[in-house]
């Protein structure tokens, strides 16, 4: 549905986003993640058709959005972030107006608009102004009005950004209901619904691809921490594990009559990360030191995350420095 | 043209629900009842009138009270049109739509040509007024409301144009009053600059001889040419700024 080549886009001298390439199929539900200010509202708008690319190109259900911009919109329905509305409107009467715009038949009109206020549950508010709804209120006219004429594929930016913890379940419940008959691709920097409600995840940082997969697959690419618990001294125990390659981060405290150590594989396949946690363990024996528990946790989502957002280097950057490295 | 009709009528339906309009609308009609009453007052002390120099003629061509209000009510009812849109975000999901720039910005001129035109309306009144205590030549009247509609519809099409391109509305007013002044001030010159081609070139543009010709009756269509001009030349800049956004 969405197909993405090699976007980049800057404002002057600063670049938002460079070089992306993704691609969303028919029925998935996608998370677009990254924290603030890595270019999510920027793609999507160059997605919707609200910004042009500086370059590459973007095709909506097989429509380019530059060359064929109505027939790429129209299969699209775009919930910009916050949903900006037009306060002195009436939702049915704002919904009404989005309706026409999107060429919904006269005659169809008003049950296209009664079946989205039901789906988006907005009908106890159809007569109310736009300006008194609450901010849950409104980001579900934004979606309301995204589900005008049918359209097969949902890009949600930031749908429960403001919302309070009730008001984030509602619209993820919505979420979840529409991915039944709706590709979505919603952005977000929230971890838990993209946990709940998605099946794949985009995840990019400044701007560039770091990560992209179903969300366990992005859940593998997080390096397990190993925690240790040894008797012996606390020397002797960091000269051990010292001379390991592929351990990073050691954290040392002592516990009533030994250590407890805690490291992370820097490794990011399995073969290797349980080879480095053999030489680990040969390396405490080899040390004389009284090994009591060895214990590896996975990484969990925010982890992952973490890494992958704070890393300095990001996928495209790594692959093309170790590719010089690899013709010196 | 997607999208005309959909944002024609919203925007008609906007401005009938903010209270600027209505202000602007109801100290412009004060302005001109005001304005009609000091004529009237005036040519109930003649005694003999010459035939086109009656309170009509005098309403649309003679004095400046007619089109000096225009300077100030057309900037008011175009600042909003863009610059609202882009200030409050509402420009995005306007533009997400299957819509084409030039649908977007006819449909929002539009709107604002028909509240200018309403605007005019109740003074028809004035007219009819004189028409039971007098004799009111009617082609006269046709010609001033036409020479009326086509000086406002420019102002109207440089406050459009102002608006997309300020962002706030206090700018687009305050620009488009500038170059609506401005054009005003460059037809003064026809009184000020020495017999030649400034003179000429200033008589050509200017608002205040155009009035004095249609009120009296007389159609020039190189002023008609003239004031399309003032409204397509805008227009199109204004497309050619909503289209680059997408670019931005």
């Amino acid at each position: 549905m969405i197909e993405v080549e090699h976007l980049s886009k800057s404002y002057g001298a600063v670049a938002a986003v460079t070089d992306l390439s993704f691609g969303v199929e028919r029925g998935q539900v996608v998370g677009f993640l990254g924290p603030n200010g890595a270019g999510k509202s920027t793609t999507l708008r160059i997605l919707a058709g609200f910004l042009g690319a500086s370059s590459g190109t973007v095709r909506i259900a097989g429509h380019d959005i530059v060359e064929d911009r109505l027939e790429a919109l129209r299969h699209l329905g775009y919930m910009p972030e916050t949903s900006p509305l037009y306060p002195e409107m009436k939702v049915r009467e704002y919904l009404a107006f989005r309706a026409e715009l999107k060429s919904v038949p006269r005659a169809k009109r008003r049950a296209d608009v009664d079946r989205c206020l039901e789906l988006a549950k907005v009908a106890d508010m159809a007569g109310v102004p736009i300006g008194h709804l609450s901010k849950g209120y409104r980001q579900r006219v934004g979606i309301a009005d995204a589900l005008l004429n049918s359209p097969p594929l949902l890009i949600l930016d930031e749908p429960t950004a403001g919302l309070d913890p009730n008001q984030i379940r509602e619209v993820r419940a919505l979420v979840a209901n529409l991915a039944e008959s709706h590709t979505v691709l919603l952005s977000t920097h929230i971890l838990s619904e993209v946990e709940a409600s998605c099946s794949r995840a985009v995840v990019i940082a400044k701007g560039r691809l770091v990560a992209i997969g179903s969300i366990d697959e992005i859940r593998g690419r997080g390096r397990p921490e190993v925690a240790l618990v040894v008797r012996g001294e606390e020397g002797a125990l960091r000269k051990a594990l010292g001379t390991i390659e592929g351990v990073t981060d050691l954290a040392v405290s002592a516990e009533q009559d030994a250590l407890r150590a805690t490291v992370r594989l820097s490794a990011e396949q399995e073969p290797e990360q349980a080879a480095t946690i053999e030489s680990i363990v040969a390396s405490l024996c080899k040390a004389k030191l009284g090994v009591r528990e060895v214990r590896t946790t996975t990484a969990t989502l925010e982890e992952v995350f973490a890494q992958l957002t704070m890393a300095e280097k990001t996928v495209a950057e790594k692959t093309s420095s170790d590719a010089t490295e690899g013709t010196a | 043209m997607k999208g005309f009709f959909p944002i024609f009528k919203r925007e008609l339906f906007a401005h009938f629900v903010t209270p600027l309009a209505w202000v602007a609308m109801t100290a412009f009609l004060l302005i001109q009842g005001l304005h009609f009453f000091l004529i009237v007052q005036h040519f109930a002390g003649q005694l003999d009138l010459s035939a086109d120099a009656g309170p009509v003629q005098t309403f649309f061509g003679q004095t400046m009270m007619l089109y000096l209000p225009l300077l100030f009510v057309c900037p008011v009812l175009t600042m909003r049109l863009f610059a609202e849109e882009r200030r409050s975000g509402t420009i995005e999901p306007l533009l997400t739509a299957p819509v084409e720039s030039a649908g977007v910005v006819l449909g929002k001129y539009l709107a604002v040509v028909v509240i200018y035109a309403a605007m005019w309306l109740p003074t028809l009144l004035y007219m009819v007024l004189l028409g039971r205590y007098g004799e009111v030549d009617w082609h006269v009247v046709g010609s001033g409301y036409l020479a009326v509609l086509a000086i406002g519809a420019g102002y109207l099409a440089i406050g459009t144009m102002t608006s997309a391109l300020a962002k706030s509305q206090l700018t687009a007013a305050l620009t488009s009053a500038m170059a609506i002044m401005g054009l005003f001030m460059i037809g003064v010159g026809e009184f000020i600059f020495p017999e030649g081609l400034g003179r000429d070139l200033a008589g050509h543009v200017s608002a205040w001889a155009q009035m004095n010709d249609f009120s009296r009756g007389i159609i020039d269509s190189r002023r008609l040419v003239f004031d399309a001009t003032v409204v397509v030349l805008p227009l199109f800049i204004t497309v050619r700024a909503v289209d680059a956004w997408r670019l931005e």
